[in-house]
């Protein structure tokens, strides 16, 4: 359980601590990428995504991006599920994936900075 | 869930949650008993709820959320092949889920793939002391993941080749174990 917010400063404290993180995090590498594995998510496919993804990346890609898991996103529905963040920090969810899918979102969003907005969650 | 490989990655997962960095995973097959078991063991912060509420799908650490499947779901897979769900405190220090099955029960889930299981959290995870242990009787092999590192060496840039050697040392032992699916 984390600290208890009280105040807007807190709230601001907590928010700069954690862009700090995520600036170090993906400051170092060019993107970052989450698959979620929830139980849902796991369900529905994610192993064989996030293993898609870190085969299209080898080793060469995997230099260049920060490949990361994380739990349930809250869309349970159109898992499995993988978020995006590129250079400038912004965020693209893509959806009701399977290997495939995510071995084109590799090819052309993360290696080819061009977003895949057939597959984006909208 | 499709298979048992898939309900241990979700344990993992838990246990990864849980801020565990060592997991110890068994799968053990007792023809001679008729018995498959699975488990899952950690050093994380463990489980403060008995059993019971541990597998109550209304039940769950994580805020913001109302339910929490993955152990009522394994639970459920274990009951309905003639076995039952435990959890506890592991000799690591964190929590012992362990899933016992009926092994020629016809509603037992076959265990998949556990070689992508393992892989999957080595290509991001490459640092967790993680650990395999299969058994069949007398028979066992024990993966190691530190120990495949090692061997590796520090020209290893990234967990790829780790998880890819890993997944080959797991599905090596699968193959020797004489394991049915």
């Amino acid at each position: 359980m984390g600290k208890k917010i009280k105040s807007v400063e807190d709230l601001n404290a907590i928010r700069d601590g954690a862009r700090k993180g995520l600036d170090l995090r993906v400051s170092a590498r060019e993107m970052q990428v989450t698959v979620h594995m929830g139980t849902c998510g796991i369900a529905a496919g994610a192993r064989e995504v996030l293993l898609a993804i870190a085969s299209e990346l080898g080793e060469e890609g995997s230099s260049k991006v920060l490949l990361r898991q994380a739990g349930c996103a809250g869309l349970c529905d159109r898992e499995p599920m993988i978020t995006v963040v590129d250079k400038s920090g912004v965020e693209y969810r893509y959806g009701k994936l399977d290997g495939a899918k995510a071995r084109e979102i590799v090819r052309e969003h993360i290696l080819g900075g061009r977003p895949v907005a057939a597959l984006l969650i909208r | 869930m499709r298979d048992l490989s898939l309900h241990i990655l979700d344990l993992i997962e838990n246990s990864i949650r849980a801020g565990a960095s060592i997991i110890s995973i068994s799968v053990s097959q007792d023809p001679a008993r008729d018995l498959m078991e699975i488990s899952v063991e950690d050093n994380g912060r463990g489980l403060s709820v008995p059993t019971d509420v541990a597998t109550d799908p209304f039940y769950t650490t994580k805020e913001g959320k109302r339910v929490g499947l993955g152990l009522s779901l394994l639970r459920e897979a274990a009951e309905r092949a003639g076995g039952k769900l435990t959890t506890g405190k592991s000799e690591l220090g964190g929590a012992a889920v362990v899933a016992t099955m009926r092994l020629s029960h016809l509603d037992r889930s076959p265990l998949g793939d556990l070689a992508a299981t393992i892989s999957s959290i080595v290509c991001t995870r490459p640092e967790l002391d993680l650990r395999c242990r299969l058994l069949n009787g007398k028979r066992e092999r024990v993966v190691r993941v530190s120990d495949e590192s090692r061997r590796l060496g520090a020209g290893e840039r990234c967990g790829l080749t780790l998880a890819r050697i890993v997944a080959e040392r797991i599905r090596e032992g699968i193959a020797g174990m004489g394991f049915v699916e």
